[in-house]
């Protein structure tokens, strides 16, 4: 396989709080295959959201990048310099936000904030951006006359299609994607997540696509990681993932969603309890409180994410046991008794 | 056109209010005690004769007739005639008028100005030991009495270091050809330096703090996250992003303290002397010179309404979410 597009690998993110370090992340690795969709797939909380920035290296003040690299394209994004890093940011990593409504400027019509990027950042002239933007938003479906008008003209789906076309602007290699649809109902939302889908094959670029939706990760990408409490728990292609998950926790996040091909009990099974308190965060496997196949070895050592068959990764001290604890994972009772 | 709408229904919304506050005016009068014209009678004249000026003036008549002949005479601009000076009220306000707009309109744009960009600045600098050092100062002149401050200001500058003069718009003997010519010599300009000095003083701090929370607030905006995002220079995420929004508050209440300015201005330009109609104001109450201090309220009450309306329709100019919604 050639050179992964980015390659994360020990990333770890503190916020510093007084008198306490929050590890938003902890020690993460995966890789992002070049011409791919990857999801980053995990509950409120687990870091996702502040990984996903790292790669723009715009994070809270408060919060730093103590270890690990973020490899792009022969480039460490955790070590080069702000100007490097500046000349980066939109032409090679773009940024797609959760919520497009307040990611553009209210009081600027949207054709000045694509211009602000195209001729700014991509050293257009004016008649070549007018053209560009016009060219953008007929690739995401909105007629060029709407450039003209302001941000709050534009309904919840067709903001979202600004920001992407707004993304798209200058050819970047990689998106990075913090929850694109999940303010959207889902019919604007497949819609959307086509027109990602087919810019991403027609342009070749590569998206992390962040979300909490394991839906949307069903639907649109190539390779899901899994994150919880911070870390990376599980890392795979999607189908194997949904197909043969060998993370306990992976395994409970498919019984906690819909899934409408086998609506056969309808019965949703959820994970109960919540994930550690990351200023303190426990001793051993970070799930095992809420894991139904926790063993005392897991609330002592903490699992390291180790290849496990072809290009899967795993943290779970039980993975080797993983098609017996998929059986019983499946049975409701088996995440009753846990609180 | 869609702009037209809003200006025409503000506009009706204008008229409704002067005529509810010339009604008030017009009440307001009628209840002090004491007759109206106790102060324009002479002692010695005859009963006759006082009653000739009481129907001469119209006070014989009932009240609604008195109201509807004040609103009439309104209409054509006629403010009545001033006890004291026997001239018309209206000659004497547009003499006074220019002074009090120049000094208020000299003294605001000054300290917003100044406001506005220190209070970004501010923001900017924030958690600094610049904003621990400036902003206890900043609070301290917005609670600082005006008159104080004035009287200060005339004692450093006036009495010790005689720098500025002490009070009027002209030194005495001078004459001028034309109220332009007036306003635009050195003369006049040295004589409102102090006087627009202490309302400028007084009036920065709104503004100032105003536009650092608003900064503080919108640097936290998701559109300005982006803008880092998308590697655009500081100058564009500050000042095009950031302080373009900030700003969009700070307008309003520049219009809105106008009318605030008015009422300080009673007292600024009493310390100074100052010619204008916040001073004229308060010697025509204690004169009991009804018709100028009647005249004198109304026209600070249109000045404080047209202003309101002004920031009105600069909001809908400079927040396209209201001129399009």
């Amino acid at each position: 396989m050639s050179q992964p597009l980015l390659s994360v690998k020990n990333l770890s993110i503190v916020y510093e709080v007084p008198n306490l370090d929050v590890v938003a992340v902890s020690r993460a690795s995966f890789d992002v295959p070049r011409g791919s969709i990857v999801g980053l797939v995990g509950e409120s909380g687990c870091g996702k959201t502040t990984m996903a920035r790292a790669f723009t290296r715009i994070i809270s003040d408060n919060a730093k990048i103590t270890e690990g690299s973020m490899d792009f394209d022969g480039k460490d994004l955790a070590k080069i310099s702000e100007r490097e890093m500046n000349d980066l940011r939109w032409r090679d990593i773009a940024f797609v936000p959760q919520s497009a409504m307040n990611s553009l400027d209210p009081v600027y019509r949207v054709e000045y904030q694509m211009h602000e990027v195209l001729r700014g950042r991509g050293g257009m002239s004016r008649s070549q951006a007018k053209a560009r933007a016009a060219e953008l938003f007929e690739m995401v479906g909105i007629e060029a006359n709407r450039l003209r008008d302001f941000p709050h003209q534009f309904s919840g789906g067709m903001r979202q299609r600004v920001a992407i076309a707004l993304a798209l602007a200058l050819n970047p290699k990689l998106i990075v994607a913090d929850e694109p649809v999940t303010a959207l109902d889902v019919i604007v939302q497949r819609q959307i997540l086509d027109q990602m889908r087919a810019l991403q094959r027609d342009l070749g670029i590569s998206i992390i696509m962040v979300t909490h939706d394991i839906s949307v990760v069903a639907y649109i990408c190539d390779r899901t990681v899994v994150m919880y409490a911070g870390e990376v728990v599980e890392d795979c292609e999607t189908a194997t993932l949904l197909s043969k998950p060998l993370h306990p926790y992976t395994m409970g996040l498919k019984n906690a969603f819909p899934d409408i091909a086998s609506a056969g009990t309808g019965i949703l099974t959820p994970i109960s309890g919540a994930p550690p308190d990351l200023a303190r965060p426990p001793a051993g496997c970070r799930f095992a409180a809420r894991c139904p196949f926790a063993l005392d070895h897991c609330r002592s050592v903490s699992p390291t994410l180790m290849s496990f068959g072809d290009d899967h990764s795993v943290a779970c001290h039980r993975a080797h046991e993983a098609e017996a604890l998929r059986a019983q994972a499946a049975l409701p009772e088996t995440w009753g008794e846990i609180l | 056109m869609s702009t037209l709408k809003p200006v025409l229904s503000r506009t009706f919304q204008l008229i409704l209010v002067l005529w509810a506050v010339v009604t008030i005016l017009f009440l307001m009068f009628r209840l002090m005690p004491g007759n109206p014209l106790a102060a324009y009678i002479d002692p010695t004249f005859t009963l006759e004769q006082q009653e000739a000026l009481i129907r001469q003036f119209g006070l014989d008549e009932s009240l609604l007739r008195q109201y509807f002949t004040y609103l009439g005479n309104l209409l054509q601009g006629e403010l009545g005639y001033s006890f004291r000076y026997r001239t018309p009220v209206a000659e004497r306000i547009w003499l006074l008028l220019p002074n009090t707009l120049i000094l208020t309109f000299s003294s605001l744009i000054v300290a917003y100005i100044f406001g506005i960009l220190a209070g970004a600045w501010l923001a900017w600098r924030r958690a600094s030991r610049a904003e621990a050092f400036a902003l206890p100062i900043v609070l301290a002149t917005r609670a600082m009495p005006e008159f104080w401050l004035g009287m200060v200001l005339l004692a450093i500058f006036s009495f010790s270091l005689g720098i500025f003069p002490a009070g009027g718009t002209r030194s005495a003997g001078t004459e001028y050809e034309s109220l332009w010519s007036l306003y635009t010599s050195a003369d006049f300009l040295s004589h409102l330096a102090l006087p627009m000095l202490t309302l400028a003083i007084y009036s920065q701090g709104l503004p100032l703090l105003l536009m650092r929370s608003n900064m503080l607030d919108v640097m936290k905006e998701d559109f300005v996250t982006m803008a880092k995002v998308k590697g655009l220079s500081p100058y564009t995420i500050v000042i095009k992003h950031g302080a373009r929004n900030a700003l969009l508050p700070v307008m309003t209440s520049f219009a809105i303290s106008v009318g605030y300015q008015l009422q300080g201005n009673v007292v600024v330009e009493s310390v100074f002397s100052w010619p204008g109609l916040g001073r004229e104001l308060v010697s025509a109450v204690s004169a009991s010179d009804y018709p100028l201090a009647q005249g004198a309220f109304l026209m600070i009450a249109v000045v404080v309404i047209l202003m309101n309306l002004i920031a009105d329709l600069l909001y809908t100019f400079l927040d396209p979410r209201i001129s399009h919604a």
